[in-house]
């Protein structure tokens, strides 16, 4: 078996004989490497949160940024290479803007979704006679939260370019132990505090280091204000309701 | 000088017809024809003449110009009518993409949006179209968006575009804006019947008086409940 | 003195002088004037006992209907009519003058004018003014020699023929004479066949319209039939539109200021 994959691992366009794509598969083992992010949906919101590692006391913790804007109305938290998340996040707006500009309305959060997962397809493909701009797939995971016509949604995305719809979805390192956590603690009526609450406890369960107002990020996109990214302040505040 | 050229008719001298005036080629034609377009509280009424035409003759008395674009959405044209065919084309094409793409049907702001685009999108060799588009808002209101063959949108409460536009607009602008008129709310809107009433008496009229307007009118009547369309025969000559 | 010989030598005949220049202007961009008609279906047949006359009613300036049942038949003498097509003004006065000369031509001579005279006298006039009078007509009458119907375009020629077509849809009224004109045809059919010309001129040429009228010359006898054929009538309006007492705006004029007022104004500026 080990030796099978040996063979069939090496070109990304290359199934195996049992029909597997293995530098996929590698990839998506990358994102268990990653810090954990975690998402929540409520009927007012969605509710980002992720663990940031702040590997030396020298390290400016604010120059790590795990959660992104896309648009007004979309953000997506990351785990994994967040450098390759650059090139997903610039598809993603450069998506949205486009779409505004010729609709002149907001692009539905599945729209961004399924664009910033075509784009994750698009590993070892080169149109005719030119060189391939990407060689592997993606590293990251992406779960992207936004409120459209159709309300709040949060969407998990992987690099075999597949994504699906969450209530709430837990990625990265400790996203088993967290995946466990919030499937135990998420009903459908859960407020938009409760899920601030719930999404810190469950990446304090996960994280080795000690929760504080720099060691995580949290954001909302609700349907009045879209999104919001939580100040120092704000985040201590609801570390202090823990 | 022989028989022939005494009897050379007028009309094959018509600078309309003449596509290749001072040996250039000219590739725009005004086939005539009349569109207009009157928002309601809940519905709007769109009408065209079918007459299509060039110069004195008639090419078709019944080319329709007005067309159904997705279900509550309807685009009314004038001048040039081959470029309104590749224009509505190009319309439908991308409303079906976008309902693929996103799963929703485009919203009439979208569409009114998305063809301001495709109009400057040909900045530099336009489509020779007037186009009015006219449907109902998310809020279920009658939305009449009216443009110029390069893009420019206005969203208006009623509007006349094509060869009768000249004696239409002010028409209109009496029976529906209530312009110049003491002692009237010019903000009121009139109900259904009030509007096609007026939409009627405005192609009666126009085909008495413009040449290039008459033989049969489109009407289209769009509000909560889908499109309705009818058809009217108007003065042939 | 060269230019006075030149002149001089040159000075019988036609000059061609200009040919040249003209050319030169309108290769560098000068509109020369061309004949200009409006729009109109005006025909005329020859039948058993005399000649029909028909014309639509419409009168255009540019793509707008001015005058929805103008007259195109016009009088020229008891015995004589003439259709007129092109300049409206053009037609009017080149067959009211010389339907005068033809009245003054019958009391010199005692007897009713020729149509060959009419016809005479209209192609020199044109001619004269070399197609600057805008008048294509198609002149219709009875006289001592029989039925005669002519056709006099604007720079003078003639045409005597049994059925004549002229204006924007002479082509289409044509179509009609071409496929069911044929000699000694009754009064009724001749009328009749006026009439669906007249009309094909109508519905297939857009210079054309409204109502169709009829001129019917026999021996002795004219049948003016104004408005022969309606196929045109306007429909009913939808509604009324009539505005209500005093929805017009107008200003009350005030009273001028008293002499004594505006001297008093001037005092207290001063």
């Amino acid at each position: 078996m080990f030796l099978t994959r040996s063979e069939y691992d090496r070109g990304v366009n290359t199934f195996s004989p049992e029909g597997r794509l293995f530098q996929v598969e590698y990839a998506i083992e990358a994102i268990k490497l990653g810090t954990t992010a975690i998402g929540i949906r409520t009927n007012e919101g969605v509710i980002l949160a992720v663990e940031k590692r702040v590997s030396s006391s020298l390290l400016v913790a604010d120059s790590i940024e795990k959660i992104l804007e896309i648009d007004s109305h979309v953000a997506c938290a990351m785990s994994g290479h967040t450098a390759d998340s650059r090139t997903m996040i610039e598809h993603a707006r450069v998506e949205a803007q486009s779409h505004t500009f010729t609709y002149d309305e907001p692009i539905p959060v599945e729209s961004v979704t399924q664009a910033v997962c075509d784009l994750a397809l698009r590993f070892g493909e080169a149109a005719d006679g030119q060189e391939s701009t990407m060689s592997r797939p993606f590293g990251v995971a992406l779960l992207i939260a936004g409120v459209d016509e159709k309300g709040p949604q949060l969407y998990h995305t992987d690099p075999s370019g597949t994504f699906w719809r969450y209530e709430a979805k837990a990625i990265g390192a400790g996203s088993e132990g967290a995946q466990t956590e919030l499937q135990e603690k998420y009903h459908k009526d859960i407020s938009m505090l409760d899920a601030e609450l719930l999404a810190l406890k469950v990446l304090k369960q996960v994280m080795e280091e000690k929760l504080s107002n720099t060691n995580v990020q949290l954001a909302k996109v609700t349907q009045e204000n879209g999104y919001q990214i939580y100040t120092k302040e704000e985040l201590q505040e609801v570390i202090s309701r823990m | 000088m022989n028989f022939a050229e005494m009897h050379q008719p007028e009309f094959a001298q018509a600078p309309a017809t003449e596509r290749h005036s001072h040996g250039r080629w000219e590739p725009y034609v005004d086939n005539g024809g009349t569109s207009l377009a009157i928002a309601g509280s809940d519905y709007v009424v769109v009408a065209s003449d079918a007459r299509q035409s060039n110069g004195y003759i008639i090419n078709s008395r019944y080319s329709p110009k007005a067309f159904q674009l997705t279900n509550n959405v309807i685009l009314a044209t004038s001048g040039y009518a081959a470029d309104a065919k590749r224009l509505v084309e190009v319309l439908e094409q991308n409303s079906q993409m976008y309902f693929h793409k996103h799963e929703k049907p485009m919203s009439t702001t979208a569409t009114a949006q998305m063809l301001s685009n495709t109009l400057y999108g040909r900045r530099f060799f336009p489509y020779y179209v007037f186009p009015i588009l006219a449907g109902l808002d998310t809020e279920g209101r009658g939305a009449v968006f009216a443009y110029d063959p390069v893009g420019n949108m206005e969203r208006v409460v009623y509007r006349a575009f094509g060869s009768a536009a000249a004696l239409v607009q002010p028409f209109l602008d009496s029976a529906v804006g209530f312009k110049n008129q003491r002692n009237a709310d010019a903000t009121r809107l009139l109900d259904r019947e009030q509007a096609l009433k007026i939409a009627i008496d405005a192609f009666t009229g126009a085909a008495e008086r413009d040449i290039h307007t008459g033989d049969w009118l489109d009407i289209y009547i769009v509000d909560g409940n889908g499109v309705q369309h009818q058809k009217r025969e108007l003065k042939h000559d | 003195m060269q230019l006075q010989t030149e002149q001089l030598q040159s000075a019988a005949g036609f000059k061609f002088d200009n040919v040249k220049r003209n050319q030169l202007l309108a290769d560098k961009g000068l509109k020369l004037s061309t004949a200009k008609k409006t729009g109109t279906t005006i025909v005329g047949l020859v039948f058993k006992d005399g000649v029909v006359l028909g014309a639509d009613t419409r009168a255009t300036s540019g793509p707008i209907v001015a005058d929805k049942n103008c007259e195109k038949i016009h009088y020229l003498a008891p015995n004589m009519y003439c259709c007129g097509a092109g300049t409206a003004a053009d037609t009017e006065f080149t067959t009211n003058m010389v339907s005068s000369q033809i009245a003054l031509h019958s009391l010199d001579t005692g007897r009713e004018a020729r149509v060959v005279t009419a016809m005479t006298m209209l192609k020199q006039h044109l001619f004269r003014h070399q197609g600057y009078i805008g008048a294509s007509l198609i002149l219709g009458g009875y006289d001592v020699t029989g039925p005669h119907l002519f056709s006099i375009h604007p720079h003078g020629s003639t045409d005597k023929l049994p059925y004549l077509t002229d204006g924007s849809g002479s082509l289409a009224a044509m179509s009609m004479f071409e496929s069911r004109w044929r000699p000694s045809m009754s009064r009724e059919e001749a009328i009749e066949l006026v009439k669906d010309a007249i009309e094909a001129g109508i519905f297939n040429d857009m210079g054309s319209g409204s109502n169709v009228d009829v001129c019917v010359i026999t021996q002795g006898n004219v049948e003016y039939l104004r408005g022969y054929s309606r196929p045109n009538q306007r429909v009913e309006k939808e509604q009324s539109y009539t505005f209500a007492r005093g929805t017009t705006e107008y200003y009350v004029p005030r009273a001028a200021p008293q002499p004594a007022e505006v001297a008093s104004a001037m005092d207290t500026s001063a």
